[in-house]
């Protein structure tokens, strides 16, 4: 009984956590706190007219939108809010978060192509760029953690952390983790695909009514679910004193969102060439030294 | 929890967000059509109408880093059933893995020398 419960207050903290990563979006925004515009919005963007571009590919364009939310969900699946807590506690969790969210770039080069319009093309080919460049970051901060918890399952990676979280035990894989899961979300500083300004919308700029509001809300989804992987990969997941375990997931959940629209304000949006060179150049070396670091001291 | 049951639910939930999907398209549909209107169907440009399709050949400047992903991503494949097993192994597994990554990283180094890591 009291696990349904326990699930009941799961999923009214996931809501209220889409609603809170709304907000922070329009804050991001406009630098002010509007409690109704999250439901504005949607109203707005839903209300919409379906319009669609001349010759588009019927295929792609219907498949995007669902693909980009279903892989959300997916990995949502597989990361526990507490423990046993968890929808599939899968042994390969580690992996397979990979593998979910490299969809998230299909979706967005799908949508570039499908309504065949040169600036969503051009930031489909950006998403793509943005992968290259962050993905190496995401893939080799996770290895790191694994390491230490000799298992790709996400319960040991949690409670290899009892006695001193992945933040401190491995920073450097910290901070480029980071900073890949805000590419990944494409979130303010590597908002190239979408670029609101420079590319009007980018690679959703077509994208009109039902199918825009269904990206909108799994972009929430998706930040909120990247979040849920900081906590749960650095940040010690449900780990913490007094409060039930879910309670401290989703404090640490809402102030990693939170952290990541305070940090884009503060930074210009970088160009895709000079993102995939730092990418390359530092970005790589660093985790590679991560991963380095980490074998020793698990050696000594 | 059964490995078969845990892929039935996996894909039992892309089913339901297929369903979602399809119920808000539905809810569209039932507020109103398109009203089907000249010009409205071009894709954004500016402003401008844009006469071609965009469909074309496209110059990725990133064909380079492209590569190196592809040898590095492989390389990532190895990773994960290594560091698994790492703590276990100990220093035979550093040693092993150190051999291999020193390799690619080289290889990441030449072309950074070759001026590859840069917009083609």
């Amino acid at each position: 009984m009291s696990t349904i419960l326990t699930w009941i207050a799961i999923g009214l903290l996931f809501a209220a956590g889409v609603y809170f990563v709304a907000l922070l979006e329009q804050w991001s925004l406009q630098g002010y706190f509007d409690w109704a515009a999250p439901f504005n919005a949607f109203l707005r963007s839903f209300g919409q007219e379906e319009i669609r571009t001349r010759r588009y590919d019927t295929v792609f364009y219907e498949a995007t939108p669902v693909i980009f939310i279903a892989v959300v969900l997916l990995a949502v699946a597989i990361l526990p809010f507490a423990r046993e807590t968890v929808i599939l506690d899968l042994g390969t969790a580690a992996l397979f978060i990979n593998a979910a969210l490299v969809y998230i770039m299909v979706s967005l080069i799908m949508a570039g192509w499908s309504a065949n319009g040169v600036y969503g093309m051009i930031g489909g080919w950006r998403a793509m760029a943005q992968l290259i460049a962050y993905s190496m970051a995401v893939v080799m901060a996770i290895t790191a953690a694994v390491m230490r918890a000799e298992s790709m399952a996400m319960t040991p990676i949690i409670q290899s952390q009892a006695s001193l979280w992945n933040i401190f035990y491995q920073p450097v894989g910290f901070l480029l983790f980071y900073g890949a899961v805000m590419a990944i979300a494409f979130l303010p500083p590597f908002d190239l695909p979408t670029a609101e300004g420079e590319l009007a919308g980018g690679a959703w700029a077509e994208f009109t009514g039902a199918r825009k509001t269904l990206f909108r809300l799994g972009r929430l989804l998706l930040i909120l679910t990247l979040s849920l992987a900081v906590t749960i990969f650095f940040l010690g997941g449900w780990l913490g004193p007094w409060l039930p375990g879910f309670v401290w997931t989703f404090i640490k959940t809402t102030l990693v969102a939170a952290s990541f629209f305070w940090v884009g304000r503060y930074f210009p949006r970088i160009r895709h060439d000079h993102l995939l060179e730092w990418g390359w150049k530092y970005a790589v070396p660093a985790a590679l030294f991560n991963i380095l670091q980490v074998g020793i001291v698990l050696l000594l | 929890m059964e490995p078969l049951y845990q892929y039935i639910i996996l894909f039992g939930m892309l089913i339901a967000t297929a369903g979602l999907a399809w119920m808000l398209y539905l809810i569209k549909h039932s507020l109103g059509d398109t009203i089907d209107e000249p010009g409205k169907d071009m894709p954004t440009q500016s402003g401008h109408p844009s006469p071609e399709p965009a469909w074309n050949r496209y110059h990725v400047h990133y064909y380079g880093f492209a590569l190196l992903f592809l040898a590095f991503d492989m390389e990532m494949a190895y990773m994960y059933p290594w560091a698994v097993v790492y703590k276990e192994l100990g220093l035979v597994a550093l040693l092993d893995m150190g051999v291999f990554l020193a390799i690619l990283f080289l290889g990441l180094i030449y072309t950074w020398t070759q001026s590859g890591l840069k917009r083609q």
